[in-house]
């Protein structure tokens, strides 16, 4: 999970992902920097995130994304 | 092609769309009041086809096409079956980092679209080493319902519709009631505007428009420092400019924006483009 929030602290360097509990209402990610993330976690696990997969509920936490990427077989 | 009367009736056609369809694409994702908006304001229709859902909203003589598909060529079929896409005149919003969207880009040509313009997403990021916000100009004051019309008109007569989504009068009136627009008068004129919405830590600055009468009068330098001053809490701004209006963009820069890496491209179809 800290790795997780590496990652995405190294995208949002300005926020604090490890506070928040929803990340869309708070503000910290909206549905282009999804479009952006996917992109960065699709390169740095070798996977390919399907378009179904997504939808703001996966990006809502460090919680709910880790379960994505479980999905995908990554333990992050 | 049947009106579009709730939010559960889009969500439940997104839904038939997505299921078991792992190349989803879309360009669909209005936020949840804008959505509401449109299906209020009868502005928002649907033509499903077999693997894709096309929805079409209604704007200033033409229609924005929003999409949701299966898969790009069950989206290539729907756009190439659909009549009004070459009888109306359409554009859509690809929305993306660049090389990701030539695939789209691609389908859509074939389609009879073309690059209408292009537009691209800067962000100030606030750090503990930005320095604080100046002072609010004591000029700047909130627009009242009173101001909503002449606002409108001069985002009508100032912006290109088709690229740079020009609100509705009621999306108007209901950024003044939430206070998400900031004004400058001269002699009772509308000498500018900044219109912004605010999420979280986040705020995005729709528009920052000065009229061309009231330029180089310091109104536009007001008005952004006011914006920053009453967001003291907000760590990252947006927005989104033309890319080649290098004018906005070395003011933006100026006021610490840099591009973060999304592009919007812009197509029309040939009832739109020369």
């Amino acid at each position: 999970m800290n790795a997780l929030a590496d990652l995405l602290k190294g995208i949002r360097p300005e926020f604090d992902f490890t506070v928040s509990r929803d990340f869309i209402a708070d503000g910290m990610l909206d549905s282009f920097d999804m479009v952006m993330l996917v992109a960065t976690l699709d390169k740095t696990f070798g996977i390919s995130i399907a378009g179904v997969d997504i939808i703001p509920e996966n990006f809502q936490n460090l919680d709910t994304i880790a379960a994505l990427l479980n999905k995908y077989g990554i333990q992050p | 092609m049947f009106l579009i009367d709730s939010t559960s009736k889009v969500a439940e056609t997104i839904s038939q769309t997505k299921a078991g369809a792992p190349a989803y694409c879309s360009n669909f994702l209005p936020a949840p009041r804008k959505l509401q908006g449109w299906i209020t304001h009868g502005e928002l229709s649907c033509e499903q086809r077999d693997g894709a859902a096309l929805f079409l909203r209604k704007d200033r003589g033409f229609w924005h096409l929003y999409f949701c598909a299966a898969n790009p060529t069950s989206l290539q079929q729907a756009v190439t079956a659909f009549p009004v896409l070459r009888a109306e005149p359409v554009v859509v919003d690809l929305v993306g980092q660049e090389p990701a969207l030539a695939g789209l880009a691609g389908l859509f040509a074939a389609a009879g679209f073309g690059l209408y313009n292009r537009l691209f997403r800067m962000a100030r990021i606030v750090s503990p080493s930005t320095p604080p916000a100046a002072a609010p100009d004591p000029h700047v004051v909130l627009a009242s319902q009173a101001d909503c019309q002449p606002i409108l008109d001069l985002l009508v007569r100032s912006f290109d519709c088709r690229a740079e989504q020009i609100p509705m009068l009621y999306e108007i009136e209901a950024a003044v009631e939430t206070g998400q627009i900031w004004m400058a008068r001269c002699g009772g004129a509308l000498a500018g505007l900044l219109f912004y919405e605010t999420q979280g830590l986040t705020s995005t600055l729709r528009y920052w428009l000065i009229a061309p009468e009231f330029r180089a009068q310091r109104f536009g330098s007001g008005l952004m420092r006011t914006y920053f001053a009453e967001h003291p809490a907000v760590r990252r701004f947006l927005l989104w400019v033309i890319a080649d209006n290098n004018n906005a963009i070395a003011k933006y820069r100026h006021y610490g924006f840099a591009p973060d890496g999304l592009v919007d491209q812009v197509l029309a179809n040939e009832m739109i483009r020369p």
